[in-house]
């Protein structure tokens, strides 16, 4: 069904991206790399949140509260709103294999998937019994199956071949959140209220439970690197963790400051590592290699990036608390 | 004197207003299930992502003893804002226009039966 969209423009908030100054404590990790950090107003993309490359420079970004789904471009400021449905609030973005945006749709209780070039909006609801799931993020598998989390305790796989969907009950009842694949194939999601990550056998969708070592952690999100390590971001403890599904071992980091509470990681094609810190406003770059943090506090009080994802050379998050989406470029020194 | 008629009828309707009641908060519980994956009624469970909303009716505003609260909700506990059932109705239906940069992920209850049910849940007696 196509559903009302219609196109306008974006307000920059920089014309031109800004160089963010170098503070002494950072400056050891930033004499061979910069960054450039971009905000963008979206105002007709409320609570904007959840984001991805949609592979043509433009970036799909959900619009929580006014359930819309908007796709920014950076180059022209134009933003195109695609209305979702009544009553739709959609949490996670990503591209399928097929170019489109697949949203993991809470308000409606369905897989959202929107077209790249039509912007249709087709639903797939979850099963009867599956009610108020709190559908939260998905990910492709390497066979083209849509895997996805419920807050409210579920795990799920949708076939967009066969329209197939399935829904389990997750081990530990609620708190399935963030998703992620493995260069290998291995699907990985965590549990913010079951403080795990878990594997899912993508044949039998049984399930993995492995504990990080740091108790009531909170495992909130999941990403992985090229070397089939799974980062973990740890809400409860401040926390930003690495699981290698290899060795089966973990590695733990705190946050720099008081108090951190760690909501989101994403792992750059480089394997940096992109954290977002609610405590401080920030985005927060991890190099696993110095082991060093460098802070981005965004110039806007109660940002909230509740999820980063980017594209070479490009972190992108939604600050959910100012309607606006954020870019961090990074600027390789000659 | 009322007649045993007109008794009758206010009983009936008293029953059927107590029944009507029971049925929001029946409604509004499980309504409320999905936000126990954050939130525990409960204020001996500690460690979830959100405030345990135990005894939530009269409280100050991001009060929960050892729960570490957003900016937004420190401002508010700051100027005692009260949890009531208009508060908490309006919050519902749009967390983050109420208490701007709050940390809870921002979904609104547009339904108003549904709000009012969770805000009755959430604030009866205890």
């Amino acid at each position: 069904m196509l559903r009302r969209s219609f196109l306008q423009l974006g307000l920059a908030g920089f014309a031109a991206p800004a160089l963010i100054g170098r503070t002494a404590a950072i400056a050891a990790e930033t004499t061979e790399t910069k960054f450039a950090v971009t905000y963008f107003d979206i105002p007709a993309i409320k609570g904007s949140r959840d984001v991805t490359d949609a592979g043509d420079g433009t970036i799909w970004v959900c619009g929580q509260r006014n359930g819309t789904l908007g796709r920014f471009d950076p180059r022209s400021g134009q933003l195109k709103v695609v209305e979702l449905g009544r009553g739709a609030a959609p949490h996670g973005v990503i591209r399928g294999p097929d170019g489109a945006a697949w949203v993991t749709e809470g308000g409606q209780n369905a897989i959202a998937r929107v077209d790249d070039k039509t912007h249709e909006v087709e639903l797939f609801k979850l099963p009867e019994g599956k009610a108020r799931a709190n559908l939260n993020t998905g990910v492709f598998d390497k066979s083209g199956i849509l895997w996805f989390t419920g807050q409210n305790g579920i795990i799920g796989r949708f076939d967009p071949k066969t329209r197939k969907m399935e829904v389990w009950d997750a081990p530990r009842g609620p708190g399935a959140y963030g998703i992620t694949l493995t260069p290998s194939g291995e699907v990985w999601y965590a549990s913010l209220a079951g403080n795990h990550i878990a594997r899912i056998d993508t044949g039998t969708a049984q399930v993995t439970v492995v504990e990080p070592p740091t108790p009531g952690q909170g495992a909130r999100r999941v990403w992985s690197d090229s070397k089939n390590r799974v980062w973990v971001s740890e809400w409860n403890s401040g926390n930003v963790s690495a699981y290698d599904t290899l060795s089966k071992s973990w590695k733990t980091w705190k946050l720099p400051g008081d108090k951190p509470r760690t909501y989101s990681v994403y792992v750059d094609d480089a394997d940096k590592v992109w954290l977002t810190d609610f405590s401080a406003n920030a985005i927060v770059h991890f190099d696993p290699v110095t082991e060093a943090f460098n802070s981005f506090p965004s110039d806007k009080a109660g940002a909230n990036v509740r999820q980063m994802d980017g594209r070479s050379g490009e972190a992108w998050g939604g600050e959910s608390g100012n309607d606006r989406l954020v870019r961090i470029q990074t600027v390789k020194q000659a | 004197m009322r007649s045993a008629s007109a008794i009758v009828a206010a009983v009936a309707l008293a029953l059927s207003g107590g029944v009507a009641a029971a049925q929001d908060l029946a409604r509004g519980e499980a309504l409320f299930e999905p936000c126990k994956s954050c939130h525990s009624l409960d204020p001996a469970k500690q460690g979830m992502a959100g405030p345990h909303l135990a005894g939530l009716k009269g409280r100050v505003v991001g009060s929960a003893e050892g729960f570490d609260y957003s900016p937004a909700f420190k401002a508010a506990r700051a100027k005692r804002v009260i949890w009531d059932e208009a508060r908490l109705n309006a919050y519902l239906a749009d967390p983050d226009a109420m208490f701007k940069g709050g940390w809870m992920s921002p979904q609104g209850l547009d339904d108003e039966t549904d709000r009012a049910a969770v805000t009755a849940f959430l604030m009866r007696g205890r």
